[in-house]
């Protein structure tokens, strides 16, 4: 473990811990000046001279581009994304922003840096597919006032993608309740714009509406319980909050505050009972926002569940098996069938992959359900805290591969969307035969969702069934060798968590394998013979993604350890 | 030792399908239809090279290696690399006397399905499947690592589901998706079996090979070896509870694979909706790893477990055995009878693995190799019906002997291997179970009525066999009345590719009939050794028939 160095803001140090966050802030200037530069001048008063001013006035050739936006996020995201992947390269550092009274605002450690990998990818890669997404009419030839209105909004498009990304990466460095609410609601009110985004789709309105009114009901829920915590302990650092808890964490008082909490939260993570808005936004929402929604924004919500339960409300805070486990067990389990089940029964692909990352979702609950019970039983649980760094380990990867898989089958349907919309399964017809090499990537991202070797998506369900059993099993096989008998119900109740795990992946074979036989088997819709539109921004984003998600299921152990340093770094009890 | 597996047996044909595959990808209709000849060629070559290898190995022209004699849980060829440090996951391939006539039949089974469909359609992308089906095949076999193991069993359903969903009948849809999800289904229980017994492993002895981040391994030597020194020293590996638990997960992946009643109902949908090719490989390998994996893993790690399931597994074999001759007796689609037939066939394993006998194992093993010959024959005498007459209905081609003496003749000849004709490779195995399983009733006291079942169920075969020959090749043998679903078109014999297929498949039938050592003496000798290391310290000095 490096040495934790203590940086005050914009002292020494801070500006290389913080460096993708900065680069975030800078891009976001950018893109709010540089598509308004033009030949605007400046009348001094009282004077005829006009000084050349540079801001507004008629656009100069290369900023008036509608596509410079997108390209400016696109670098900037790329660029923070590259810049994590460096520091992760040139060995890990852990740098506390800490205020001036000597709150701790900020750590900068492996698990912030893995989670902003994954908010940078994911939204890099949507922001750069975004270009095609993004009807952009007019250019050379004669502008109409409302395309030209329309090019321009699309700064704000981008703006918001960047903001978005900031407030996650906030979320990811918070080790302040407060601070973490701040980043959260910069992300999630980025988020309820960009689902409204296409304002002149009615469904994108309405669902942009609905998950604005739903996120902030939970955001609202969420406020009140950080309240009740602060009432409670005095504090919203996450610290002065888990020595509480330790002490006095099991009254009333708290553990509503928690459970409040976690409503925010579990919104976020599309939990149920909490991810009602979840399919209608992601059907109103262009696919690349609805790609960041079920990558990005679940990643999110995850920090928020993992800070509250481990770092708060932490197991190891009443002798191992955490107090929230059973009712964390059953929304796990209820969740992830919830959603197979729901899945099944939807028409529209991209109401299908909401349902099927609610079921991603429960999946993540059960892992982090493990983690909760991770010293459940001293006497056969010897070497507990390998396995919590284990399911912790699965979990962050888990996050981290489904921004391939799961964000490049929202990419496919993309560019479906912008021949004319995506909402019918029947709307993928034919693919294979229209543009083969797409339909086999849907169909590697539709395998790998189900969990099919050799896939990314394989071994990450592998490696959270792997966790739950760990803490499940425990040392149990040095015990029998030494003589002891156990039997099937001397497991940890986990166990049956993973048993309901592989069963539901079993369930999600019949949608996703539907999606395949739809491209391969059935004939194109009537009027979408033919090639599919250009693009070969969101070709390349598709391609990216499949290069990962086969080539981490062949050969993932770096990123494993990659994950598991990271999941090292979340707490030091372990 | 160079490693001969990896790159040569795995590798190779699971690359180049996938090079042949980039290559037609971009390609449109007609320039797929010019390519299908040289696709067709190269893998036919390709499929050959393979052959070569395999039949080069057991001549001992590669490596030199005896395959008779190898003790359990002994491999040659073996080579480990790393793959998943943290987690001690392995790239080991090596091949013992269970695995290696399963490689040898996989790479016998693809040219001659090559050849059998030789002119399916879009065949530019249909070799190459076979191709990739075959490597996929092969690597399940030759893993030695659980988790290579696993992947490679899941792989096999990828090329399978699209041979069936793209070549197949009028109802390939349901049946690719039922075929996918009801195999899916049973192998991911199984898989939690699997991991579920990885952290059962007493990771404070230091286990070789273990992964940095669990302390356990993938390992399959190494697991049996620890097994082996458990179960032999007296003691129920892992303790009785959780030996029997883990046998029967592992145990109902493996039954549907087999398939064994009652999870057989993907099997005649998968069949009669495959195309040939499909069906030959599913019936001739595919089925076949169900009974491997058994051999492999449950038996092989927790044979308490298997005595105590004993009456179970030999209740099953025999239900699967009777309950799959009998519906054979209803089916009128020829396709689907066969393919009933090799649920009665499976059933037959089942019952020589339950008895827990040398012979009866052996049988089982012969039974594997034979029927993954045999029902091959089956089904391109099938398909070879369907391409010619556009139906599969028994009775919709009579007098067949006069029409397409070919067809009649290698029906008739696939037929009676299949019902076990002495002197066919069937009949060897069919005997040597009935033997092993009177002798274990003797024995061990059961009942002898277990024996009606089989007895019961060489009649039906012989039944079903030669009353669906009789409406077929003989009967009304008219050439004014030819069959209704040909619209008049003159009655054609089988191309002159699918007569080559038949009479190799004829050909090996025959001479692993009268010279069963062949591959018999190294199976026998495999299961002496796994018998007298692993059965015989649990029976306690009981000598069955070794």
């Amino acid at each position: 473990m490096s040495k934790l160095t203590t940086v005050e803001p914009f002292g020494d140090g801070f500006v290389s811990a913080l460096c993708p966050e900065l680069m975030l802030f800078a891009g976001m200037l950018l893109l709010i000046l540089i598509p308004n530069l033009g030949r605007g001048t400046f009348r001094i008063p009282g004077t005829q001279l006009r000084l050349p001013w540079l801001l507004g006035g008629t656009r100069f050739k290369f900023t008036s581009d509608p596509r410079l936006p997108a390209w400016i996020a696109s670098i900037t995201l790329g660029g923070a994304f590259l810049n994590v992947l460096y520091i992760f390269s040139q060995g890990l550092e852990r740098v506390s922003i800490v205020s001036e009274s000597g709150k701790e605002l900020l750590l900068v450690n492996g698990f912030s840096r893995i989670f902003e990998l994954i908010f940078f990818g994911a939204l890099a890669l949507a922001a750069f597919s975004s270009m095609n997404r993004l009807q952009v009419k007019g250019i050379g030839s004669k502008v109409t006032e409302q395309e030209l209105y329309n090019n321009r909004r699309q700064a704000d498009f981008y703006i918001l993608m960047v903001t978005c990304a900031l407030g996650m990466s906030v979320v990811a460095l918070a080790q302040d309740l407060f601070v973490l609410f701040i980043g959260l609601e910069l992300a999630s009110f980025s988020t309820y714009v960009l689902v409204a985004f296409l304002k002149e789709s009615k469904v994108g309105v309405e669902s942009g509406m609905k998950y604005f009114i739903v996120g902030s009901v939970a955001s609202g829920v969420g406020l009140y319980g950080l309240s009740m915590l602060y009432l409670w302990a005095g504090s919203l650092q996450f610290t002065v909050l888990a020595a509480t808890f330790a002490e006095s964490g099991t009254t009333a008082l708290p553990l509503i505050g928690i459970g409040f909490v976690l409503v925010g939260f579990g919104f976020k993570v599309s939990a149920a009972p909490f991810h009602f808005a979840a399919p209608d936004a992601y059907a109103g929402a262009t696919s690349p926002v609805a790609g960041v929604l079920a990558t990005a924004s679940k990643a999110m919500g995850m920090i928020g569940l993992v800070r509250m339960l481990l770092i708060v409300a932490a197991p190891e805070s009443s002798d191992g098996s955490a107090v929230w486990l059973v009712c964390l067990g059953a929304m796990a389990a209820i969740t992830m069938t919830w959603g197979n089940l729901a899945a099944l029964g939807s028409d529209n692909p991209k109401r299908m992959l909401a349902y099927s990352s609610v079921a991603h979702a429960g999946y993540m609950l059960a892992a982090l359900t493990a983690v909760g019970a991770w010293n459940w039983d001293a006497a056969v649980s010897g070497d507990a805290s390998a396995a919590a760094v284990a399911v912790m380990t699965a979990l962050l990867f888990h996050l981290v591969v489904l921004v391939a898989f799961k964000l490049g089958a929202f990419l496919v349907l993309s560019i479906l969307e912008s021949e004319g919309g995506a909402s019918r399964l029947s709307s993928l017809g034919g693919l294979a035969k229209r543009e083969p090499l797409l339909a086999v990537a849907m169909f590697i991202f539709m395998i790998s969702l189900a969990g099919v070797p050799p896939m990314a998506g394989f071994l990450s369900k592998l490696l959270v069934i792997m966790g739950i059993v760990r803490v499940a099993v425990g040392d149990m096989g040095a015990e029998i060798a030494d003589g002891g008998i156990y039997a099937l119900g001397d497991m940890h109740w986990v166990w049956w968590l993973a048993l309901l795990m592989v069963i539901n992946s079993a369930i999600s074979v019949f949608y996703y394998l539907r999606v395949v036989v739809v491209m391969f088997f059935e004939e194109p819709e009537e009027g979408r013979e033919g090639p599919l539109p250009n693009g070969w921004q969101v070709r390349v984003a598709i391609l990216a993604c499949v290069l990962t998600t086969v080539l981490v299921g062949i050969a993932g152990d770096s990123l494993i350890r990659l994950c598991e340093m990271a999941a090292q770094s979340l707490n030091y009890n372990w | 030792m160079q490693d001969w597996i990896s790159m040569p047996l795995v590798g190779f044909p699971l690359v180049a399908s996938i090079v042949l595959l980039a290559f037609v990808s971009n390609t449109n209709e007609s320039m797929r239809k010019r390519l299908s000849d040289p696709i067709r060629m190269a893998s036919l070559l390709f499929s050959l090279i393979l052959l070569t290898f395999t039949t080069g190995m057991f001549f001992q022209y590669f490596g030199n290696v005896s395959w008779e004699g190898i003790s359990f849980n002994n491999y040659e060829f073996t080579h480990r690399y790393t793959w998943i440090e943290s987690l001690g996951i392995h790239w080991t391939v090596g091949l013992d006397a269970l695995s290696f006539p399963m490689v040898w039949l996989t790479t016998f089974l693809l040219p001659v399905t090559i050849i059998a469909t030789w002119n399916e359609k879009n065949g530019a992308v249909y070799f190459p499947i076979l191709l990739a089906m075959g490597g996929a095949l092969i690597g399940v076999f030759v893993a030695l690592d659980l988790f290579m193991f696993y992947g490679f069993w899941e792989l096999t359903l990828i090329p399978m589901f699209f041979l069936i969903l793209k070549w197949g009948g009028k109802d390939r849809k349901y049946a690719s998706q039922k075929f996918f999800i009801y195999t899916f289904t049973a192998s991911v229980v199984m898989l939690l079996g699997l991991i579920t017994l990885y952290f059962f492993q007493d990771p404070v002895n230091p286990l070789q090979y273990a992964g940095s981040m669990t302390g356990r391994t993938f390992d399959i030597p190494t697991i049996t070896q620890h097994a082996l020194m458990e179960n032999s020293n007296g003691n129920w590996y892992l303790g009785a509870n959780i030996q029997k638990v883990l046998f029967a997960m592992l145990m109902l992946g493996f039954l549907v694979k087999l398939p064994a009643v009652p999870f057989h109902t993907w099997l005649p949908d998968a069949h009669v909706q495959a195309p040939t090719g499909g069906s030959m490989l599913l019936a001739g390998v595919m089925l076949k790893m169900g009974a491997y994996g058994m051999f492999r893993l449950p038996i092989s790690l927790f044979p308490h477990a298997l005595q105590y399931f004993q009456f179970v597994l030999m209740t099953i074999g025999m239900v699967s055995l009777v309950w799959g001759a009998i519906v054979c007796l209803g089916q009128t689609n020829l396709k689907k009878m066969v393919a009933y037939s090799s649920v009665s066939h499976m059933g037959v394993i089942l019952i020589g693995i339950a008895t827990m006998q040398p012979m009866g194992w052996a049988a089982a093993l012969f039974m594997m190799f034979a029927h993954g010959i045999i029902s091959p024959m089956l089904f391109a005498v099938c398909g070879a019906f369907k391409h010619h007459y556009h139906s599969m209905e028994i009775g919709a081609m009579r007098g067949m002997a006069k029409h397409s003496p070919w067809l009649a003749t290698s029906m008739m000849f696939a037929w009676m291997a299949s019902l076990g004709l002495p002197l066919l490779a069937g009949f060897v195995a069919e005997l040597m179970m009935l033997i092993a399983l009177w002798y274990f009733l003797v024995a061990e006291g059961w009942s002898v009525f277990w024996m009606v079942g089989p007895a019961l169920v060489l009649a039906v075969t012989a039944a079903y066999y030669l009353w669906s020959m009789q409406r077929t090749i003989f009967e009304g043998g008219d050439e004014t009345q030819p069959p209704t679903s040909l619209d008049g078109e003159p009655i054609p014999d089988i191309a002159n590719p699918e007569k080559l297929a038949m009479i190799i498949l004829a050909l090996f039938t025959i001479v692993f009939g009268v010279m069963p050592w062949i591959a018999l003496d190294m199976m026998h000798d495999w299961t002496i050794q796994i018998f007298e290391g692993l059965i015989l310290p649990i029976l306690g000095g009981f000598n069955g028939g070794a």
